[in-house]
């Protein structure tokens, strides 16, 4: 009999025993996400930070319980190396997986994918803003302003602040490929729209280390302000021969000299660490609130990189930030769905995310999508280069790019 | 020839008829039919995710590209570094058409196995116009020859606005008997579309080289004067090799359009050119089983060293370039140490196996 009772007692113990280790852990639901971009090889300088960003913030709601109800976010980081065939590939592992939302990386990837992401239904958070991925496309959310909307508003910066009564002589010096013509072609519809410069040279740039010859010709032209939108190395390049040649103008449009301006992909704290003082006086459009600004959303974004032991580097990259923003778009319509008393399922966080409205901290502005809007941060700021930092000098939405957007 | 007709002992060729069978006996009929027949049912028997059903159509889409390649190299011993550009022609041929009447054409959805005919066609055409310079140079400059051909490609994609600069060109679905292929279906479809065309395209290589025309192949390869004293035409036979290489790359490059429902110019660089080049060398020039071998080892290699990379990736956090640079460097490596200590390729493992069950159980 006292064997009896005392294996009785001894089943109870294991049962409360395994319920106690066991509940805790099933008690959340764990919220399947993917994310495909270049940690390593082409544009890893961008990749690498973005990953970063997004892996950190994503710990940090787990950790903090910022979803509720213990649940949590899984989401795999595969490194695509800037391979769309290897992103497809990924792609399909994920939905293999049953993710709700896919983080995406690079314009040609995204643009191999657009068909399949309408076909599938999901959710898709890219970290390539060029404007075709929204176009004719309901499922991608860019999470800021487009590279078109950088370069027309750089080119409405130009008119604007341009001194003397002529028009602006611009220069644009690109990515050659589809991803640096975008905002050009963009550009020049704008002018057609009425936005008062004149593009006098289109520069595709190679993989030359030496502009002295266009730079040259370029100031022999008359051409004042040269916008850039490519990555950062070749503005590097271009910026160290500019003041090598004297040609870097010393304020803003200065006659006989090159103003340089770029969209996000050309500026950050990269561009000063690899063109040094030769960036002093860059101007640069981006939708993201810099480290260098020292205010709330940088102190809380240089937290999150301290709290998981980031280097400066990565923890100062707007590419980190970016990625951050990444994260939280795809967490905010998680807990937006929760609140709502919604099932967490693609379809549902597709509803949520056209509803969505709220403040990042790494944001210039916030983010907000509709039912036909799928730009979440509308607001640029820009900054210029100046102490070997980039400082904010205005913030600013173009007028332009709709109605270029209108003629569409 | 001897009457048991299931083992080689003992059998000798008393005709060139006999020489000339497919099958030598009938164990090596049973056995490709056994292997055939497994190829197209094992998808019946079991699940697979379309992340594997991906790589496979790949590796199948490869092993058309390099047949054509092995053609060209291994048995008319005729260099090549644009082999991707002859796949993207193909490629860019299915893209064509979807730009000027529409991806969503009954064309492109319904007659796709003409578009894919059309394609290798017009594979074939870039082929033999790419392959005049051989009527003149050979080796090295005829490597460099199509290296041009190769540059051109990329340059005069990425520039045109035709082709979309190198972005993505849509491709619709495929439709079949039972109505288009859903997206469940893809790429097994697309299995099974491919490996219909690898079979088809294989016996028609393994035929073509008993006949007049592969036999000249060989001889061009092995001694192009002595082919011309023979009666042979060497320079026309190089030109009909570097078309039949551009027909088969064609047709690969259209099943690429149609697995990947789009074109875009990143499938197509000299990266692509110089893993085809790695396959037909690693396969096993001028062997029939080597086109096989190729493909399936190094996309195997790639998968395996993209992981490796990856994971490196992930611990050298603070030195991405080094992560970055380990994917070239262990798969060169590999490569290398593969030429130096089997040159013959894996069909001459495949030759060892083969010889020694053949005579097992007897070591000569």
């Amino acid at each position: 009999m006292k064997s009896k009772t005392t294996l009785i007692f001894n089943v109870f113990l294991v049962i409360v025993f395994v319920f106690a280790f066991t509940l805790p852990a099933s008690a959340g639901k764990t919220y399947k996400l993917g994310m495909s971009l270049a940690i390593t090889g082409p544009t890893s300088d961008a990749g690498n930070p973005y990953a970063k960003g997004a892996e950190d913030w994503f710990k940090f709601v787990n950790e903090t319980d910022y979803l509720g109800d213990g649940d949590k976010i899984d989401c795999p980081i595969r490194d695509d190396q800037y391979k769309n065939d290897v992103t497809k590939r990924f792609f399909e592992e994920f939905l293999d997986d049953g993710i709700l939302i896919f983080l995406s990386y690079a314009t040609g990837g995204n643009l191999a994918l657009k068909r399949d992401f309408e076909e599938v239904q999901i959710p898709v958070i890219p970290a390539s803003y060029h404007e075709g991925l929204i176009v004719d496309a309901n499922y991608t959310f860019m999470p800021v302003a487009t590279y078109s909307e950088n370069a027309v508003g750089l080119a409405e910066y130009v008119m604007e602040n341009h001194k003397g009564g002529d028009t602006p002589q611009v220069a644009f010096f690109i990515h050659p490929s589809a991803f640096g013509r975008g905002p050009l072609e963009d550009t020049q519809k704008a002018i057609a729209e009425g936005l008062n410069i004149e593009i006098v040279e289109v520069v595709e740039h190679g993989t030359d280390l030496d502009n002295t010859a266009m730079l040259q010709r370029l100031v022999s032209k008359d051409v004042q302000y040269v916008i850039c939108h490519t990555v950062q190395t070749p503005v590097a390049t271009m910026l160290t021969d500019a003041q090598r040649l004297g040609v870097t103008a010393g304020s803003f449009g200065e006659k006989g000299k090159l103003t340089f301006l770029g969209a996000h992909y050309t500026g950050g704290s990269d561009l000063i660490a690899l063109a040094g003082t030769a960036t002093e006086g860059y101007l640069w459009a981006d939708s993201y609130n810099l480290t260098s600004e020292n205010n709330e959303g940088a102190k809380k974004q240089l937290e999150l990189a301290a709290r998981y032991g980031r280097d400066d580097k990565a923890a100062n990259s707007h590419n980190y930030g970016a990625g951050i923003l990444a994260a939280q778009i795809a967490t905010e319509a998680i807990k937006m769905a929760k609140e709502t008393g919604l099932k967490v399922t693609r379809e549902n966080l597709y509803i949520m995310l056209q509803k969505m409205n709220f403040n990042s901290f790494v944001a210039a502005g916030p983010v907000t999508y509709s039912d036909t809007e799928r730009i979440g941060v509308d607001v640029q700021n820009i900054y210029v280069a100046q102490d070997g930092v980039f400082k904010k000098i205005q913030s600013f939405e173009s007028k332009y790019i709709q109605k270029v957007r209108a003629g569409r | 020839m001897s009457q048991n007709r299931w083992l080689a002992t003992g059998n000798f060729f008393t005709s060139y008829k006999q020489e000339q069978r497919t099958f030598f006996t009938h164990l090596d009929r049973t056995i490709f039919t056994c292997f055939l027949v497994i190829l197209f049912g094992w998808p019946l028997l079991f699940e697979i995710s379309n992340k594997y059903m991906l790589v496979l159509d790949n590796i199948l889409i490869a092993i058309v590209a390099v047949m054509g390649l092995n053609l060209l190299l291994g048995f008319a011993g005729l260099i090549s570094i644009g082999h991707a550009a002859f796949v993207g022609i193909g490629a860019y041929t299915v893209a064509s058409v979807c730009q000027v009447i529409g991806e969503n054409h009954v064309i492109v959805t319904h007659f796709w196995p003409v578009l894919i005919v059309l394609a290798g066609l017009m594979g074939a055409a870039f082929g033999a116009f790419v392959g005049l310079p051989a009527l003149r140079l050979k080796h090295l400059y005829l490597a460099i020859a199509t290296l041009s051909f190769q540059m051109i490609f990329e340059w005069f994609i990425q520039f045109m606005s035709f082709f979309n600069q190198g972005q993505t060109i849509y491709v619709g679905r495929a439709h079949w008997l039972t109505g288009q292929v859903g997206r469940s279906d893809h790429y097994l479809f697309w299995y099974y579309i491919i490996l219909t065309i690898v079979v088809i395209l294989g016996f028609g290589v393994r035929n073509l080289l008993k006949t007049k025309y592969g036999r000249c192949l060989v001889a061009v390869r092995d001694n192009d004067r002595a082919a011309d004293a023979m009666g042979m035409n060497p320079g026309l036979t190089k030109v009909y090799a570097f078309a039949l290489a551009g027909f088969f790359a064609g047709v690969a490059g259209a099943l690429h359009a149609y697995l990947y429902r789009g074109v875009g110019f990143d499938s197509f660089t000299l990266h692509h050119s110089v893993a085809y080049l790695a396959m037909a060398i690693v396969g096993g020039l001028g062997t029939l089983n080597g086109i096989f071998w190729g493909p399936v080892a190094i996309k195997y290699l790639d998968l395996q060293v993209e992981q490796f990379s990856e994971l490196a990736g992930h611990y050298l956090t603070y030195a991405p370039n080094v992560a970055t640079a380990l994917k070239p460097l262990s798969f060169g490596l590999v490569i290398v140490l593969f030429l130096m200590y089997e040159p013959r390729g894996i069909a001459n493992w495949w030759r060892i196996v083969k010889s020694y069950t053949k005579l097992w159980p007897f070591r000569y």
